[in-house]
């Protein structure tokens, strides 16, 4: 499939820290997911294709605009939706008001269009019933919505979502996901998560990063196949599992590498993850 | 509905491929932030108390001095109207400006296309309509005063234009506070800033006409100097040329402290820079020495700038302006000629008007009684308490047959004066209280006239009092009977008081009777 956004070896730095280390990565239509512990630099390789901070160097393009250039960084943005960690909101607007004011933001200019436009947002997130209401009198899942109604307004090519399921309850995330998946119909979502529930549910790619590098490029399927044969069940914690633990069986789940004859169990895109991130663990004792 | 089913229509919403910016998003932005601004309460409040006030005033029907404008001082009134609207907008602009950064939304919106300066551009351009709204009061206001049929002279359309580019400067000032000191805190201590600093190049300067102008607001210390508009001598062009170059400076300064870096932004920045600095130079420049020689012209000899016409038996001479009042000084002058008696019923009297513009707007200095026969002064104010206080003058000359003996009137004959002043007005009881310093209608006072005034004992007081109480018509014939005796220099009180059926006043004597 034909790449949508491209980056190639991206750098940056923050102080003495490697925030982003020699990145590249290809996304394509869909929902990409991005896993990564804390500090892994996430958030900052979003920021970069969001054009909030420029890389240091190397480049890359987001439906075909190099964002380099003045006018180009200005295409990239008409094309952006992007919905920050923790985003922040104008509590005495209304939830339409805030949409609105954003769509002006985005260059919306003809009126009617626009309120056309920004009602139309509102109902895909589900927010039309409240979009009268001020946003300080909206519940945190609802609040979310609106910042997500924000970012999908204009149509935009390129939805960056940092985290955007943090602190939602079950049910609000359930609703969530499918909001992602439905957006994820016809453009490039990139979504940068903790849960890999998330990614197993809505991502057809997934990068894996750490300590500013992508360690991890496929298929969550992929990812979960990197388990295989690296997780199995036993009744004390064995000795030489990265990580185990009892499960509600009385059982012990055990991921890392297992002693020969072990019961071995079908892995998730979790036990992927994990593994994922020991290997680069291991690479760096090594090193 | 799907996120990925969209109409034809909707898609008119997605912006065009043009790669240039939106100058109409940035208008669409500013309409917003203005309806917002109306959401702050201290705009709200002020521009309601603004508008209603004036609106108020406009429909009210003036009488007295208001009734009479001076167009030529109407203009500079439009000026303090907006100051509180102004002082909201400045904090309250201030805190839209600030909104983004307080309520964490600039990660978000720092990736949309409109880039920060533009919408910086958007918030000075969100003061405009309140502008505009100060400029519609201006002129509903200033026009309803030229509507008036007492109105004289001529306003100043850049005198006009003070209150709207005070306003734009508040909100051009408020986005730069914003820009520049990203807190909320910088409007208080911007305030404070701005006085101290005010303070210091007033004490540094010595009080200098000159710093007086840096203000946007210039008022005069008297309110009640009313020259000929072409002796009026304020910078106002020069002024509106600073204000308008201060605005842009201020609102070009904010796009560039945002990251404006456009060539056009700088070179604006610079050409406002410009227009300020001429602006500022060219309003310190004071009184001119042709405009000083034409002050101290009108005030020596105003006859030479003056059209005379005759109403009845006497003449009027006025500055142009003031034309079309003559026929309001004769009825007065006719109106007390005609309670007079012997020759003074039939004396032509030259009603001339005359100003002390030798201090500007900022004297108020007393005109000194005119010395030849038969002469009386006309003030540049008219209406309300200036009626009677002519007719006083009137009054005494008719009386004493020359305005300089007013002040040393203080025989019987005061009694005369001011029955021939007071006796035929309208109001008469009214009319004695108002041309009293102290506006009251017993025991001794000062009254005002157009030059000196008179003097009124206790005695005095009361035997006018109860001749305004008695039919006018009886006094009226008992004073023409007795003209020569009630005119007479040296004639008591008391005698004045029995000659025209009054009881004579007890307790302290004239200066007829010490």
């Amino acid at each position: 499939m034909t790449a949508t956004v491209s980056a190639s070896g991206l750098h940056l730095r923050y102080g003495g820290t490697r925030a982003l280390d020699d990145v590249s990565l290809r996304l394509t239509p869909g929902v990409t997911g991005l896993l990564g512990p804390n500090g892994a630099g996430k958030t900052t390789l979003l920021r970069v294709l969001a054009t909030a901070v420029p890389a240091d160097r190397g480049s890359f393009t987001v439906l075909g605009h190099d964002p380099g250039s003045s006018r180009g960084r200005q295409e990239v943005r008409r094309s952006l939706g992007y919905l920050p960690q923790s985003p922040g909101f104008h509590p005495d607007f209304s939830a339409f008001e805030f949409v609105d004011y954003v769509a002006i933001l985005k260059e919306l200019t003809d009126r009617t269009a626009r309120h056309r436009e920004v009602r139309r947002v509102l109902e895909e997130v589900d927010l039309g019933d409240v979009r009268g209401q001020r946003i300080k009198r909206l519940s945190g899942g609802m609040r979310q919505r609106v910042a997500l109604a924000a970012a999908l307004v204009g149509d935009p090519g390129f939805l960056v979502l940092d985290e955007p399921t943090v602190g939602l309850d079950p049910e609000q995330r359930m609703r969530f996901r499918e909001l992602i998946a439905q957006a994820g119909e016809g453009r490039t979502v990139f979504l940068s998560t903790h849960q890999t529930e998330d990614v197993a549910m809505l991502c057809h790619r997934v990068l894996v990063m750490a300590r500013g590098r992508i360690l991890f490029e496929g298929t969550p399927a992929e990812l979960t196949a990197r388990a295989a044969g690296r997780v199995w069940t036993s009744t004390e914690r064995a000795p030489g599992a990265k990580a185990g633990w009892r499960t509600g069986t009385g059982s012990f789940r055990n991921v890392g590498d297992p002693p020969a004859g072990a019961d071995l169990l079908e892995p998730t895109l979790e036990d992927g993850y994990l593994l994922t991130l020991d290997d680069v663990d291991a690479e760096v004792a090594t090193a | 509905m799907s996120l990925a089913t969209k109409t034809v229509a909707e898609s008119a919403a997605v912006p065009a491929d043009d790669p240039r910016r939106s100058w109409g998003a940035v208008l669409a932005l500013a309409r917003f932030e203005a309806r917002d601004l109306l959401r702050y309460i201290p705009v709200l409040v002020t521009l309601v108390l603004y508008v209603g006030y004036t609106a108020g005033t406009l429909f009210h029907q003036k009488d007295g001095v208001e009734a009479f404008p001076a167009l030529q001082n109407a203009d500079r009134a439009t000026q303090t109207g907006p100051l509180l609207l102004g002082i909201a907008l400045f904090v309250c602009v201030n805190r839209c400006t600030l909104r983004s950064r307080r309520r964490g939304t600039d990660r978000q919106f720092d990736v949309l296309v409109m880039e920060p300066w533009r919408r910086t551009v958007a918030h000075v351009l969100s003061v405009v309509p309140f502008a505009a709204v100060t400029a519609l009061v201006v002129l509903g206001e200033f026009a309803r005063q030229a509507l008036r049929p007492g109105a004289v002279g001529h306003g100043s359309l850049l005198e006009l234009t003070v209150g709207p580019l005070y306003v734009l400067l508040c909100g051009a000032f408020g986005v730069l506070l914003a820009r520049l000191v990203p807190s909320t805190f910088a409007v208080p201590v911007g305030v404070v800033g701005l006085f101290v600093l005010s303070v210091f190049v007033s004490a540094g300067t010595s009080g200098a006409e000159w710093t007086r102008w840096l203000s946007p607001i210039v008022g005069e210390t008297s309110t009640n100097t009313v020259l000929p508009s072409d002796l009026i001598g304020r910078p106002a062009a020069w002024h509106a040329l600073y204000l308008t170059g201060l605005f842009l400076l201020l609102a070009l300064g904010a796009v560039l402290a945002s990251g404006g870096r456009t060539l056009w932004l700088k070179a604006g920045a610079a050409g406002a820079l410009a227009l300020t600095l001429a602006g500022a130079v060219g309003q310190s420049g004071g009184v001119s020495p042709e405009l000083a020689a034409a002050r101290e012209r009108v005030s020596v000899s105003p006859q030479r700038d003056q059209t005379c016409v005759r109403r009845g038996g006497s003449t009027y001479c006025a500055f142009p302006e003031w034309t079309g009042v003559t026929g309001d000084w004769a009825g007065v002058v006719d109106r007390v000629q005609s309670l007079a008696g012997g020759t003074a019923a039939r004396q032509p009297l030259l009603v001339r008007q005359r100003i002390e513009a030798r201090y500007g707007l900022d004297g108020d200095a007393a005109i000194e009684p005119l010395t030849t026969a038969h002469q009386v002064t006309v003030g540049t104010r008219w209406g309300g308490n200036r009626v009677p206080e002519f007719a006083v003058a009137v009054g005494y000359v008719l009386v004493t047959g020359d305005e300089s003996k007013g002040s040393e009137l203080c025989d019987g004959r005061v009694v005369t004066a001011m029955w021939l002043a007071l006796g035929g007005a309208a109001h008469p009881m009214a009319d004695l209280a108002n041309v009293r310093l102290d506006d009251s209608v017993t025991g001794s006072a000062s009254v005002l006239a157009p030059t000196s005034g008179l003097s009124m004992t206790a005695g005095q007081t009361d035997v006018v009092r109860e001749l305004l109480h008695r039919p006018r018509a009886e006094v009226t014939a008992s004073v023409k009977q007795h003209w020569a005796e009630l005119t007479a220099s040296g004639v008591s009180t008391a005698r004045v008081a029995r000659v025209l059926g009054t009881e004579a006043p007890k307790g302290a004597k004239d200066c007829a009777e010490e």
